[in-house]
């Protein structure tokens, strides 16, 4: 998949739109006459990047940064891409904000239906993860898709489980998850480190592995900032922390004319 | 009653000659049937009560819940015709969805009380159709603060500090004007909601009934949910003790 | 010359060319399955690795599915597609079960399907289909599909990915082709597992979206058997 929100679905061509400038004004209709019919989101406009996750000892963790992207200018740099649904689930989200709040908007809905009904029932994390899968692949056969990448974790009746949906409709299950440019440069280092000893990292362990690939991420997408949260869903329930900066290290730029003195 | 065979009780949108609406007050005299329903505004949330009388020893023990959820925040329940306090609940859900839909907010336990005080109003009429049956209490609680409301059938609604509805409204008002509710916890309102239930509950003419209780606070994460089991069940214990002392004493 | 027409009044215009936006729903997942129909019994063998592009989404994501305890589905293709196509196979194999009393024939089955895939003739699930199973005269049987529902009941097919690598070794091995003197006795469950698992693990040699893991399931008229089988995570 391509690092770059705005270029999900869109044939894979280096020419098309270079400098990641949508959504900024030359790509937008020269006249309300140019613009045509009703269209339908065809583009993503304000965009989260790349969410990571993977299993570990006692249950799930996440990270996403804190950024709003408008093409290629940061726009709003206080933005909580991680989003507790129930007790025991974290959504995870990239690609369109707005899509992504009205996603949220539409579980909320669902979990208030089902705190109505009064049943004794509650969605779990597959359960959550199945709703989203549909809604996710009904919109695209509409061609009408919701612009995002989501990653659900959580732990339901003692089981992990880490899944992935998309715009397309398209759904996974894994150890490890990472969405947009994470899959380029997170997801290597999450297989090293994980595979295999899903069931034995520690929670230290895990914090470190995630902080290591959000430092990655911090230093090579240009569309992330240092200002990230990280979630953990295990059986007593999730923990999302405040906003915080990992460690970098920038002394080697010192000596490069341009980049640091 | 003076309206009847008078010909001004045949619709609600009908006036008697000295200005009432009959329709209304049979709808009243409906709710009065009913098993006593109770709310109760303190500190830290609100607490509703209702005495559930058990039709048939046949009913599903916790079946046919009284008190419904509009939303996570707020709690509602009726006494009078069942299906008629359902049928108000769904429109409650419906104002609660919409409201969110429209200012993505929960919505506020006053403009609740005023969506459904219109709901109710607006079946008082038409000629097609009856006034309902059904006395609403609404409690709410966001952001620190609660709301008790009630809506009565003609669709004229109050806030109140604590207030109750059915065949025990009067001996229960009564209990609950002796409480303190401003310097009350919602623990202790749950102990004095079941004694007030108990208390209104009239062995002689009605058989058997369950406690429902549930609250809004704190302890419960902002969320209406049922009290739980064994809270009850320690507010039940001491509400029979408190009763049965009180009676030793007389 | 006058000074509008010189060319400092008149830049050239900034020409905007127009992007092509078009939402494309489809995705190919890679992946590779065979079906083999023997005498009495039918093989359908899938590996699990889902992919898109040169990225591994996952090592685990099966695509064959057990319909009934006479029938498998496996889906190459858009993995949501065939995702989506099992659940409508699933609730129309209930209807069938509440209206009839009686379990779906893999042969009643296969018809379905292909009528499921046509009913979305021009919007079509990007799934390319072989359902295995056993006939109600106990026989294995093998059905392979295009994705808008031509189909054809056959002895032994793979689709998918690797299919174009596969599918000669098939007909040289299950359908003996181009052998000469080769006997004609029908193979055994044991050469087909093994012929199956030769297939895949060449397969995973030489076609990046195949790999990780092998899903065998063998039906017999005594139900479906799931067997799990490494290939190589490279």
């Amino acid at each position: 998949m391509n690092h770059f929100p705005s270029q999900w679905g869109k044939p894979r061509q280096e020419n098309v739109d270079e400098y990641n400038t949508v959504p900024l004004y030359n790509n937008m209709p020269q006249s309300h006459a140019a613009a045509g019919p009703m269209t339908r989101t065809q583009q993503p406009v304000v965009t989260g990047t790349s969410v990571i996750a993977l299993k570990y000892k006692d249950g799930i963790m996440m990270a996403a940064d804190n950024l709003a992207s408008y093409g290629s200018l940061a726009r709003f740099r206080d933005i909580e891409r991680l989003h507790p649904v129930g007790e025991h689930t974290i959504i995870g989200a990239s690609g369109d904000i707005s899509d992504y709040q009205y996603i949220q908007h539409m579980l909320q809905n669902v979990m208030i239906d089902q705190h109505c009904e009064d049943d004794g029932h509650t969605l779990g994390t597959p359960h959550i993860y199945e709703y989203l899968f549909r809604v996710m692949y009904n919109r695209r056969s509409k061609f009408n898709p919701l612009w995002n990448a989501l990653v659900v974790g959580g732990v339901h009746k003692g089981e992990r489980f880490l899944g992935y949906v998309d715009l397309k409709g398209t759904t996974y299950q894994n150890s490890t998850i990472a969405t947009g440019f994470g899959g380029h440069l997170a997801q290597p280092i999450l297989r090293k480190a994980v595979e295999g000893r899903e069931d034995t990292l520690t929670e230290e362990e895990a914090i470190k592995i995630i902080d290591d690939c959000m430092r990655v991420l911090f230093y090579r997408d240009a569309r992330s900032i240092n200002k990230l949260q990280r979630a953990k869903i295990t059986a007593e329930g999730f923990e999302i922390t405040e906003p915080y900066s990992v460690e970098t290290e920038w002394s080697f730029a010192e000596s490069i004319r341009g980049y640091g003195a | 009653m003076s309206g009847i065979g008078t010909g001004y009780d045949i619709y609600s949108s009908t006036y008697s000659p000295d200005g009432r609406l009959f329709q209304i007050e049979y709808a009243n005299k409906a709710v009065e049937n009913s098993g006593t329903a109770i709310g109760l505004r303190v500190k830290g949330g609100v607490v509703l009560a209702v005495e559930k009388l058990v039709q048939s020893k046949l009913v599903v023990p916790g079946s046919n819940k009284r008190i419904l959820s509009a939303d996570m925040h707020v709690g509602i329940v009726s006494a009078g015709l069942l299906s008629d306090g359902r049928y108000i609940a769904q429109s409650a859900r419906d104002e609660a969805k919409s409201w969110r839909d429209n200012y993505r907010q929960p919505i506020s336990g006053k403009s609740m009380a005023d969506r459904l005080g219109l709901f109710v109003q607006a079946h008082t009429l038409y000629s097609s159709v009856r006034p309902l049956g059904a006395g609403t209490i609404i409690g709410t609680y966001l952001d620190g603060e609660a709301t008790l409301y009630m809506i009565e059938p003609s669709g004229v609604y109050w806030g109140y500090h604590g207030c109750a509805v059915g065949k025990g409204k009067s001996v229960a008002k009564t209990e609950i004007e002796k409480l303190k509710l401003d310097e009350m916890s919602v623990q202790e309102a749950v102990r004095e909601a079941a004694r007030i239930i108990h208390t209104a509950h009239d062995e002689a003419k009605d058989k058997d009934f369950e406690l429902e209780i549930t609250w809004i606070c704190e302890e419960s994460k902002g969320k209406h949910t049922a009290v739980p089991k064994d809270i009850v069940e320690e507010a039940e214990r001491l509400a029979k003790e408190s009763i049965k002392s009180e009676m030793d004493d007389a | 010359m006058n000074f509008l027409d010189s060319p400092l009044s008149k830049p050239a215009p900034y020409v905007v060319a127009p992007i092509e936006h078009r939402f494309d729903p489809y995705e190919d997942n890679g992946g590779t399955s065979v079906a083999i129909a023997g005498e009495d019994f039918c093989v359908v063998a899938s590996d699990t690795r889902q992919s898109n592009g040169y990225m591994i989404n996952s090592r685990y994501a099966p695509k064959a599915y057990k319909m009934s305890s006479t029938a498998v589905l496996s889906c190459n293709g858009f993995h949501a597609d065939g995702v989506t196509l099992k659940k409508v196979l699933e609730q129309r194999m209930k209807m069938y079960k509440y209206s009839h009393d009686k379990d779906m024939s893999v042969t009643a089955l296969a018809q379905m399907l292909s009528n499921t895939l046509y009913q979305r003739r021009f919007f079509p699930y990007y799934a390319f289909c072989l359902l295995g199973g056993v006939d109600a005269d106990g026989k294995g049987a093998v059905y392979c599909y295009d994705s808008v529902g031509s189909f054809e009941r056959e002895n032994y097919r793979t689709s998918g990915s690797a299919s174009a690598l596969i599918q000669p070794f098939l007909d040289n091995q299950v359908g003996r082709k181009n052998q000469q003197n080769a006997s004609t006795a029908p193979l055994t469950l044991e050469a087909v597992l093994r012929i199956t698992k030769d297939a895949f693990t060449s397969a995973t040699e030489r076609d990046i979206h195949t790999g990780d893991n092998l899903q065998i399931f063998v039906i017999t008229r005594d139900g479906v058997e799931e067997q799990n089988f490494p290939l190589k995570k490279d």
